[in-house]
């Protein structure tokens, strides 16, 4: 018996060991990436992050494209991206009409998706529908709120006497989604508190339904997958729907003039409203794969996309495998059959896959070796657009003084943050929205001219903190830089310590938050100085400026200004770019003089790619399409051909003495 | 008989257990701050309420409680809040053979120059063997697996290319992981198995088979090895709970799409779901365990009796 216990054990082991070195790996890729993480998910209308947006881009096509080098907006399903010359010799788009708010999207005829369907305009109605519906909740739901009516849509609650969608449950068997659910339009009569026969009382919506003219009592039952309520109600001729929303079809300004004609109307003009048409959360997405199989639509075997690359396989924590999409209908400048893109987290180990040959692009390595891969010649750091600052919260103590803030900036020696920790080309911030957003405004003819705040100047500041009262430092209370767990963040918290020690003599005590708490703090004003960081979402000043508006949730400084808050509203108002970027510089001056953030440096693109993947571009955002543009492009420039392998150098680079 | 009596009533006690740990987990996720919609660009509040109206984090908390306990009881964990594209069903279903393959591969490495420096070290007492052997065993005790995971690299990846940096596919990838995986359990293995051995070959009974003429090989072997494995396979129980669910370090470093990643993300990002679903299944393996460990002793040792 204890014989065959313990043969039974090492049967067991040896079975296991066997099991565990698996059979067959697959056949190796034209070009594997390091992804920097796990991507979280795979619907468009959800994601957040670059990792999703490396995938999603190359999943998915919306009406635009970007130009891989200068990211101007290339045609994607829209023809007509391009520009023209109206009657006064300006430059404009050629789908937006010239009251700046209306555009008219022609969709190509030959676009599909990967099931053979014809993309329409229909499929981009019902996605942003989707995107925008209170049930989908994405992060960026108020980037599709400058269309007319959106807002409210996901918002509002119907009033009566508006037009509403009844949304009633789905067909019995079905998963109670967007995609299933019936629709019904009609009129919101009444909404009223009815009492139950068990005590307590019920909403009740009466509703004038369109396709028949009757009237219809509803109460709603949200159909939330983990909540309990979702039993029928008590009372008599009274119908669940499990959702009543503002109309879609009627108040939202999103329409199918014809299967391949599609008109948007904006609130208020938006010059990077075209550009956030190629941005990933506007993707869009295939209603019967959805409707079908819920919330695992995205699962290989179900996956449906339009974009130039289909979901092969995915492994959570390891790959995700795109090949060519065989129904794309720009297939010849989709050079890659097969990419892996990896969800390798430490930088490190990303690093060392590169040096050995495993994978041929990084997006970023560890900063300790930077010096030593730039004196190699492998890395090549670019500019991103991106600033990492300390946000300063101007409700506590010394710090509601500007001279204190402004003493604090002064006596910053950014240079030598740069040089002795980070090292990786990163340049020192004086202004919160990085000049390099230039790069993308000038190809369209712009220039921000960005506000700076003063350079470093230690007299100057030790004078401004005498004024306010403590000379040298003295009786200046402690306070705290908070900073989230990361080696760097607290190297240059140290440092900074350091430096206002040694040219202020103000004491300075470091907090140190893992993320969660770290986000919980700034969000409830429970700090002193933060580290932050922000990277641009579209290369037009708004993305910064906006947060520090004092009704903005990202703002987190209990930093107030009128003027400010005007400029931005107004220049939020404005159609044309360049005054728009005029009001812009004088809010960032204001900005820059009252400092409720001291920015430190702009950010560099850390990413690194072996020499024979060509097509692969700098820009200001760090994005790299897989695939190409249209050639030529309408206005009659070559496309781009997109990323390409160079086999013949890889030959030569390999055989070569082992210099890769 | 005893046995099934005694397995049935263990069986209760994991399930009180389990109960404790979820609701003790629970009350814990929900006390610490931040949650899981919590971003750097803060998201609008009326999106927030919605999301969290979708999971049902806006119902009072003994009904989330509740919910999530009826839930769970039937075996549902629901969606992960961070990777919302797969249940935590899915995300374990994954990741735990793969963690729990290169566990047994470190392991049965781990047990076998775990064992066999242990006996030879006790035979050769006090000898350079002994001694070289001991200083291995303390060394490997005392560094730190991502030390080790490091110079392993160095020297097997880039100064003796034998063995790919990282990834998981080939029977070559697992080499450098399980290694550095099972050292510091194979050191630990060997200083257990010295200790117990040099206990037991003291003992009467190895002097009465000495005296019965028995061959020294089969004292060694048959007599003494079954005495000092007791310790190693108490040791056992926990040790293989804890290296079936993965390591955090190891897998990072080789780049392994196993679980043990996901014990720490889960925490920090405040994935409530995943976090409560790789609690429980840690919680169901450590009891487990245990009694398969209880159960082992029966059978390796007469003396002990199952009650």
């Amino acid at each position: 018996m204890r014989n065959w216990f313990l043969l039974g054990l090492f049967a067991l082991l040896l079975l296991a060991s066997a099991w565990a070195v698996p059979l067959g790996t697959l056949p190796p890729a034209d070009l594997t990436l390091c992804n920097g993480d796990e991507v979280g998910t795979l619907d468009p209308a959800r994601a957040t992050g670059t990792p999703e947006g490396r995938v999603l881009r190359a999943l998915f096509e919306g009406l635009c494209s970007w130009h891989p080098k200068t990211l101007e907006p290339v045609p994607g399903v829209a023809t007509n991206i391009y520009r023209i010359r109206d009657a006064q010799g300006r430059k404009r788009w050629a789908c937006l009409a010239p009251d700046g708010l209306t555009y008219t999207f022609l969709l190509r005829k030959e676009a599909r998706w990967s099931n053979g369907d014809p993309v329409t305009a229909a499929d981009f109605v019902w996605s942003f529908r989707r995107f925008l519906h209170r049930e989908t909740a994405p992060d960026y739901a108020y980037e599709l709120w400058y269309i007319r009516g959106a807002e409210h849509f996901t918002l509002g609650e119907p009033r009566p006497g508006e037009p509403v969608e009844v949304e009633l449950p789905p067909p019995p068997g079905k998963p109670s989604n967007l995609a299933t659910r019936p629709v019904l339009q009609g009129m919101l009569v009444q909404v009223e508190q009815q009492r139950l026969p068990s005590g307590g009382s019920e909403t009740v919506y009466h509703v004038r339904l369109e396709r028949d003219g009757t009237v219809h009592r509803y109460v709603v039952r949200e159909p939330a997958a983990r909540a309990s309520n979702a039993h029928a109600p008590e009372l008599p001729g009274v119908e669940v729907a499990h959702w009543i929303v503002p109309s879609f079809a009627k108040t939202v300004a999103v329409r199918a003039l014809g299967p391949h004609k599609l008109q948007i109307v904006l609130e208020r003009p938006t010059p990077y409203f075209l550009y956030l048409m190629g941005f990933y959360p506007m993707f869009p997405v295939h209603r019967e794969t959805i409707a079908r199989w819920g919330q695992q639509w995205m699962m290989p075997e179900h996956f449906v996309g339009n974009g130039p690359y289909v979901l092969h396989s995915r492994r959570v924590r390891d790959r995700i495998r795109l090949v060519k999409s065989p129904t794309y209908w720009n297939r010849e400048r989709v050079q890659l059959e097969v990419i892996d893109v990896l969800a390798v987290k430490s930088d490190t180990t990303a690093l060392n896959m590169f040096l050995t040959g495993q994978v041929d692009w990084v997006p970023t390595v560890p900063h300790t070796v930077v010096p030593e891969l730039i004196r190699r010649k492998m890395l090549r750091p670019g500019s991103y657009l991106g600033t990492y600052y300390y946000r300063v919260n101007v409700t506590k103590g010394p710090l509601r003084d500007v001279r204190v803030r402004r003493a604090l900036s002064l006596a910053l020696d950014r240079r030598q943050i740069i040089d002795t920790v980070l090292r990786a080309g990163q340049q020192p911030a004086y202004s919160f929205v990085p000049p390099v957003i230039n790069q993308y405004l000038e190809a369209l003819g712009h220039r921000y001219q960005v506000a700076r705040c003063q350079q470093e100047n230690v007299k100057l500041a030790q004078e401004l903190l005498r004024q306010a009262g403590y000379p040298q430092g003295r009786g200046f209370p402690r306070i705290e830089i908070l900073y989230n767990t990361s080696e760097a963040h607290q190297a240059v918290a140290e440092l900074i310590q350091s430096q206002w020690k040694r040219h202020l003599g103000i004491d300075v005590g470091l907090r140190n938050m893992e993320w969660g708490a770290y986000l919980a703090a700034q969000r409830e004003g429970d700090y002193h100085v933060a580290r932050a960081g922000w990277i641009g979402d579209y290369p037009y000043p708004d993305t910064f400026l906006r947060m520090f508006h004092s009704q903005s949730a990202n703002n987190q400084t209990g930093w107030k200004n009128a003027r400010y808050d005007e400029l931005v509203d107004q220049a939020s108002r404005e159609a044309d770019l360049g005054r728009r970027l005029r009001l812009y510089e004088q809010a960032e001056r204001i900005l820059m003089d009252e400092l409720p953030i001291i920015p430190i440096y702009y950010y560099s693109s850390l990413a690194m790619v072996r020499p024979w993947v060509r097509g692969w571009e700098r820009n200001v955002q760090d994005v790299h399409p897989f695939h190409g543009t249209v050639d030529p492009l309408p206005d009659g420039r070559p496309g781009h051909p997109g990323i390409w392998i160079d086999r013949a150098l890889r030959r030569r680079l390999l055989q070569g003495a082992g210099a890769w | 008989m005893v046995a099934v009596w005694f397995v049935l009533r263990r069986a209760f006690w994991i399930a009180v257990t389990v109960w404790v740990v979820f609701t003790v987990s629970f009350l814990l996720m929900k006390a610490v701050p931040g949650g899981p919609f919590d971003r750097e660009r803060a998201l609008d509040p009326a999106i927030e309420a919605r999301l969290k109206a979708r999971y049902g984090l806006d119902r009072p908390l003994w009904e989330q409680y509740w919910n999530e306990l009826r839930h769970a009881v039937r075996g549902d964990l629901g969606y992960s809040f961070r990777m919302p594209d797969l249940t935590v069903n899915q995300i374990i279903a994954q990741g735990l053979p793969i963690s729990a393959s290169l566990g047994l591969l470190a392991l049965s490495f781990a047990l076998a120059l775990g064992l066999t420096a242990g006996v030879l070290s006790a035979l050769a007492r006090g000898t350079w063997l002994d001694v070289s052997l001991r200083l291995a065993a303390t060394v490997g005790i005392a560094l730190p697996s991502f030390v080790i995971a490091g110079l392993a690299i160095l020297f097997f990846v880039f100064l003796i290319p034998l063995f790919p940096a990282a990834g998981w596919g080939s029977p070559r990838q697992l080499v450098l992981p399980a290694l550095c995986l099972g050292g510091p359990y194979a050191a630990y293995i060997a200083r257990l198995t010295r200790t117990s051995m040099l206990d037991v070959l003291s003992q009467d009974y190895i002097r009465t088979a000495y005296a019965k003429g028995l061959p020294r090989r089969r004292i060694i072997l048959v007599h003494a090895l079954r005495g000092a494995l007791l310790p190693v396979v108490s040791f056992l129980g926990p040790a293989v709970a804890g290296i079936l669910t993965g390591s955090l370090v190891i897998e990072e470093i080789f780049f392994i799409p196993g679980l043990g990643v996901h014990f720490v993300q889960a925490a920090l990002q405040r994935d409530y779901t995943l976090a409560m679903g790789l609690v429980l299944l840690y919680t169901v393996l450590i009891c487990v365990m245990n009694l398969l460990v209880d159960l082992a002793y029966a059978v390796l040792d007469p003396r002990v009796k199952l009650e």
